[in-house]
C-alpha cells in the first residue's frame, strides 16, 4: 500500500472512531444519566404522564389519609392536602408550575407508577392498556403524634423528631415555620422571600450549632481512647491560649469524673478531653456518627459538619469538643446519633416511607429496618446511656423526668451568631429498653435546653409511648 | 420474475417493506384517513424502488451508497411525517427533486471532461455566492445564510460545500503546476471567514475539517499541517472570548442546566427527548418530540431517539459509518486522482456533517446548527446532499486515467 492509501485508511479509522464514540456515549447517557434527567421539572413529559395517571395516596402508619388526588372534569385531577400545615415539609407539594418538594418529589415516580429504564415492563403495560392509577405510600409517621408534635412546638422556630431507635422508623417530624401545602401558590413570593425560610425543612436540612448535645460524641471518643484522662478539677472557666472558655453561669463543678461532667454538662472538663484527644480522633468519632457524611433518607438531607481541614487551633478544638465553634448538626443527625446510643451502638437507617402499595393494594416494596453503621461499641453505648440517665435524674435535664420510667437524655444550650441560644434536648425512654428517641431544637430561643426543650421532649416521649406499643 | 421481485436478497425490497410498514403505522396513528399521505407514501416507495433498480442497470459502480441513502431518507421521512404531515409531504417532493438532481449530477459529471482544470472557477464561484449572500442575504434564526431567488429561498453554503471540495481536489491534482500554497490557504480561510461572518459556525467547522482531512492526506510539506492547526486555533480560542455567540455555544455545552429556561433550552429539551426514549423508544407517535424547537430540522435525531429508541439512533449512526466506509473504499480503488480526492472530500463532508450535528444534539460536542444529511427536513440541504452522492457515484466507477499521472496502485499491495 502506498503512503496516500495508508493515510486514507488512517482517516477512515479516525472517522469510524468518532461514530463509535457517539454510540458509546449514547449508551452511557442512557444507562447512567437518563433516569436523572427525565425527572427534571422542565421535562414537560412528566406533567403529561400526570394527566392520565391518578397520583397515588399517602397514608400514615395506621392508614389515615394524608394526601390524595381527585378526578375533576376533563380528565384533570387535583391534589388534596387535608391537614393544612401539618405535613408541609414531609409530604411537601406537587404543582405543575412550581414543581415538587418533599416526598411528592422524591417518590414522584412511585406515586405516578413510572418505570423509567424498564423497557420490558413498559412494553407489556402499553399492550395491556394505559395504567391509570399510581402507587400509594404508607409512611411510618403517626398522624396523632405528628399533630401533637406540631402543637407542642407551637410558634417556636425549630424542629421536633420522634423515632424508633431499633427500627429507624420516624413517628413524627415537624419543622417550623411552615406553610400550607394547599394554598402556598397564593403567597409563593412571600414564602420565597421570607427570611425565616418557611420552605426549609429544618429537621433534615437545618444545620445548627449543637452545643452540649455534642458531648455525647466527645464522650464516645474519650471512652474509645482509653489513654485519655477523664477526671478534671473544674473551676468554672479555663484559659486556652488566651481564649477563655466558661461554664454556664461560671459554675465551678470541682473535681469531676466523666459521669459527673456529663450530668452537669461541664464545658471545662469536655474541652480538656477534646484537647487531649486531638482533632483527628475527635473527627473520626464524629464521622462514625455520620458527621460530614450523607445520610440516606427519603427526603433531601444536609450533612452535618465537623471541620476537617486538619489545622484547628487549640481554642477551636476546645470549642469543638463542647459542640461550639464551627461544628454544625442537623436535628435528624442528632436523632440518629442518640438512636445509636439507645440501640447499643448500632445506627439504623432512618425510615419515613414504610411500604409502597399498588393501586390494587398489592405490596410492591417494603423498607425493612436496616443498620446504617456501627457508631460505637455496645459497651461504650451503655456507658454513655448511664451518663445520660444521670443527666435526667440528677443533672441539667431533670425537666425530662417521667414518673416510673427511666429516661436518658442530654441538654444543650448552643451559642450562635444570632446572639440568642438554641435550646436542645435529645433523649430516649425507657432507658433499659428504648422505645422512642426524641430530639427537640428551639432555634434562637434564648433559653437553656434543660428549661425549655426538655419538657417538650418529655411530653413527646410520654405521648409516643402511649400511642405506639 | 415474481420470485426475484419479492426476494429478500435484493436489499431495496427490504427498504420497500419497511416503508410499507411505516406507512401502515402512520395510518393507524393519524385517526382520520389522509389521502395525501397515501399518495405521497406510495410515491415515495415507488421512487425508492425504481431509482434503485435503474441505478443497478446504469451504473457499474458502488450500489451500497444508494441503499444507505434510501434507508436514511426513509427514516427521515417517516419521522418528519409523524411530526408534521405537511412537512412530510413536502419532504417527499424534495426527495423526488433530489433524485432528479442525483441522476443529473451523475450524468453531467460523467460526460463532462476536465473537471480538474477549473481551480480558479471553483474559487470565484464560491466567492460570488458568498458575496451575494452578504448583500442579499436574509436572516433566519440568527444566521444570515439564506437568499431568495424568484420566490424560493435557498442556502448558498450548501452549493459552496461542493465547490469547495472541487476546489481542494483540483488544487491537489495540479499542485505541481500551481505551486502557490499561500494563495491556496488564503482562499480556504476566506471561505471559512465568510461563514464565520454569516454566523454559520457549524458549516465553518465542517469546511475546516474537510480541509484538514485533505491536507493531511495530500500535503507533501507536512509542516503545513501543524502550521494550519496552530494558525486556526488562535482565532478559534480568541473567538470564545470576543464573540458572544461562540461563547454561548460553549457555555451551554459545558452546563446547559444552568440556562435551562433561556439559552440552554433547546439542548436540554433535546436531552429530555433522548433520555425519555430509553433503549427501545416510546414507539412512533407515542413520544413527544414536538417539545423540541426545530425538531424536524436540526434536532431530527433527538426525535428518532425518543420514538425509535437509542437503538434506532445507533442504527442511524451505523448507516453513516457504512457510508463513510464505502466512501473511503471508493477513494482507495479510484485511479483518477481528481476523483479520488473528490471522493474523500465528499465522504468527509457527509461524515463530519453527520458527526457535528449528532454530537451537538446529544451534548457530546458544542451544538452548532447544521442539518443531518438525508434525514433532516429541508430542500437546499437535501438537494446538495443528493448532488454530492451523484458525484460520489461517478467516483465509484472505473474512470479513464488522465495522462501524466503515474499509476497509484502498486504491485506490492
Amino acid at each position: 500500500m502506498n503512503q496516500e492509501s495508508k493515510r486514507i485508511v488512517k482517516v477512515l479509522w479516525v472517522m469510524g472512531a468518532l461514530f463509535i464514540i457517539l454510540v458509546v456515549y449514547l449508551s452511557y447517557f442512557e444507562i447512567f444519566r437518563a433516569s436523572k434527567i427525565v425527572t427534571n421539572n422542565y421535562n414537560k413529559r412528566q406533567w403529561l404522564n400526570e394527566e392520565y395517571v391518578l397520583r397515588g395516596q399517602i397514608v400514615d402508619r395506621n392508614g389515615k389519609t394524608l394526601a390524595y388526588s381527585e378526578k375533576i372534569e376533563n380528565n384533570k385531577q387535583v391534589r388534596k392536602y387535608n391537614h393544612g400545615r401539618l405535613y408541609s415539609h414531609v409530604i411537601g407539594y406537587s404543582d405543575k408550575e412550581y414543581g415538587k418538594s418533599g416526598l411528592e418529589s422524591s417518590y414522584n415516580n412511585e406515586l405516578l407508577n413510572i418505570n423509567a429504564l424498564n423497557p420490558i415492563l413498559e412494553i407489556t403495560e402499553k399492550i395491556t392498556g394505559p395504567k391509570e392509577k399510581g402507587n400509594n405510600l404508607i409512611l411510618s409517621l403517626d398522624h396523632e403524634l405528628q399533630k401533637y408534635a406540631q402543637q407542642k412546638l407551637g410558634n417556636n422556630k425549630g424542629a421536633i423528631i420522634a423515632m424508633n431507635p431499633k427500627s429507624g422508623e420516624i413517628y413524627a417530624m415537624v419543622s417550623k415555620p411552615d406553610f400550607n401545602a394547599s394554598t402556598f401558590k397564593e403567597n409563593w413570593e412571600e414564602l420565597v422571600e421570607d427570611k425565616e425560610s418557611p420552605l426549609l425543612n429544618r429537621a433534615t436540612s437545618g444545620v445548627y450549632t449543637p452545643g452540649s448535645v455534642f458531648k455525647i460524641i466527645t464522650a464516645a471518643a474519650a471512652l474509645q481512647n482509653k489513654e485519655i484522662d477523664t477526671e478534671y478539677a473544674c473551676e468554672g472557666s479555663v484559659n486556652i491560649e488566651g481564649y477563655v472558655l466558661r461554664d454556664y453561669q461560671e459554675t465551678a463543678h470541682g473535681e469531676v469524673d466523666l459521669l459527673e461532667a456529663m450530668a452537669k454538662s461541664c464545658n471545662i472538663a469536655f474541652s480538656q478531653m477534646g484537647l487531649q484527644l486531638g482533632e483527628q480522633k475527635l473527627q473520626d468519632t464524629a464521622e462514625k456518627f455520620m458527621f460530614n457524611r450523607i445520610i440516606p433518607f427519603d427526603l433531601k438531607t444536609k450533612s452535618s459538619i465537623f471541620p476537617s481541614k486538619g489545622i484547628m487551633t487549640k481554642p477551636e478544638l476546645g470549642a469543638s469538643a463542647i459542640g461550639q465553634g464551627k461544628v454544625l448538626v442537623t436535628p435528624l443527625n442528632m436523632a440518629l446519633a442518640t438512636s445509636a446510643i439507645a440501640n447499643d451502638g448500632v445506627m439504623m437507617r432512618p425510615i419515613l416511607v414504610k411500604e409502597i402499595l399498588s393501586s390494587e393494594g398489592k405490596t410492591l416494596k417494603v423498607n425493612y429496618p436496616q443498620a446504617l453503621t456501627r457508631a460505637s461499641s455496645s459497651l461504650i453505648a451503655r456507658e454513655i446511656r448511664d451518663m445520660m440517665v444521670e443527666v435526667v435524674t440528677d443533672g441539667t435535664g431533670t425537666n425530662a423526668r417521667i414518673k416510673n420510667i427511666k429516661v436518658a437524655g442530654k441538654t444543650g444550650t448552643a451559642e450562635n451568631d444570632t446572639g440568642k441560644t438554641h435550646a436542645w434536648f435529645t433523649g430516649f425512654a425507657p432507658a433499659e429498653d428504648p422505645k422512642v428517641v426524641v430530639v427537640v431544637v428551639l432555634e434562637s430561643h434564648g433559653t437553656t435546653g434543660g428549661k425549655s426543650a426538655a419538657p417538650l421532649a418529655r411530653d413527646m416521649m410520654i405521648q409516643t409511648m402511649n400511642r405506639v406499643k | 420474475m415474481l420470485k426475484k421481485f419479492i426476494s429478500y436478497k435484493a436489499p431495496q425490497n427490504l427498504i420497500v417493506l419497511i416503508n410499507s410498514l411505516a406507512l401502515l403505522l402512520l395510518f393507524s396513528f393519524r385517526e382520520n384517513f389522509d389521502r395525501n399521505m397515501l399518495i405521497s407514501g406510495l410515491l415515495f416507495i415507488c421512487i425508492i424502488y425504481i431509482s434503485n433498480w435503474v441505478l443497478l442497470k446504469w451504473s457499474t459502480g458502488d450500489h451500497y451508497l444508494f441503499l444507505i441513502m434510501s434507508m436514511l431518507i426513509s427514516i427521515g421521512v417517516i419521522m418528519i411525517y409523524r411530526i408534521n404531515p405537511m412537512y412530510g409531504a413536502k419532504q417527499v417532493i424534495w426527495f423526488g427533486i433530489g433524485i432528479i438532481i442525483f441522476f443529473l449530477t451523475y450524468f453531467v459529471t460523467k460526460k463532462v471532461q476536465g473537471w480538474e482544470k477549473w481551480t480558479i472557477a471553483y474559487a470565484s464561484g464560491a466567492l460570488i455566492l458568498f458575496l451575494s449572500t452578504l448583500l442579499f442575504g436574509i436572516k433566519v434564526k440568527g444566521a444570515t445564510n439564506w437568499i431568495r431567488v424568484a420566490g424560493y429561498s435557498f442556502q448558498p453554503a450548501e452549493l459552496i460545500k461542493l465547490l469547495f471540495v472541487f476546489f481542494l481536489a483540483s488544487y491537489y491534482t495540479n499542485e505541481k503546476k500551481l505551486k502557490n500554497p499561500y494563495v491556496f490557504f488564503g482562499i480556504v480561510y476566506a471561505h471559512i471567514g465568510f461563514l464565520f461572518i454569516q454566523r454559520d459556525l457549524g458549516t465553518a467547522m465542517l469546511f475546516f475539517l474537510i480541509f484538514m482531512t485533505i491536507l493531511y492526506i495530500y500535503e507533501e510539506h507536512r509542516k503545513f499541517i501543524l502550521y494550519n492547526l496552530g494558525a486556526a486555533s488562535v482565532p478559534g480560542i480568541m473567538s470564545y472570548f470576543f464573540i458572544n455567540h461562540v461563547r454561548v455555544r460553549v457555555e451551554t455545552w459545558i452546563d446547559p442546566w444552568r440556562f435551562i429556561d433561556s439559552k440552554g433550552y433547546q439542548i436540554t429539551q433535546s436531552l429530555f427527548a433522548i433520555a425519555s426514549g430509553g433503549f427501545f423508544g416510546t414507539g412512533i407517535g407515542l413520544g413527544h418530540p414536538e417539545f423540541i424547537p426545530e425538531v424536524h430540522n436540526d434536532f431530527i435525531f433527538s426525535a428518532i431517539c425518543e420514538e425509535m429508541g437509542i437503538f434506532g439512533g445507533m442504527a442511524v449512526i451505523m448507516l453513516f459509518l457504512i457510508l463513510v466506509y464505502r466512501g473511503f473504499k471508493i477513494a482507495l480503488n479510484q485511479h483518477h486522482r481528481f476523483f479520488r480526492i473528490v471522493a474523500i472530500g465528499i465522504t468527509a463532508m457527509l461524515g463530519f456533517q453527520a458527526f457535528i450535528i449528532l454530537g451537538g444534539v446529544t451534548k457530546l460536542i458544542p451544538l452548532t446548527g447544521i442539518t443531518l444529511p438525508f434525514v433532516s427536513y429541508g430542500g437546499s440541504s437535501l438537494v446538495s446532499s443528493f448532488a454530492a452522492l451523484g458525484i460520489l457515484q461517478v467516483a465509484s466507477e472505473e474512470l479513464e486515467q488522465e495522462e501524466n499521472h503515474e499509476p497509484r496502485i502498486q504491485e506490492d499491495c
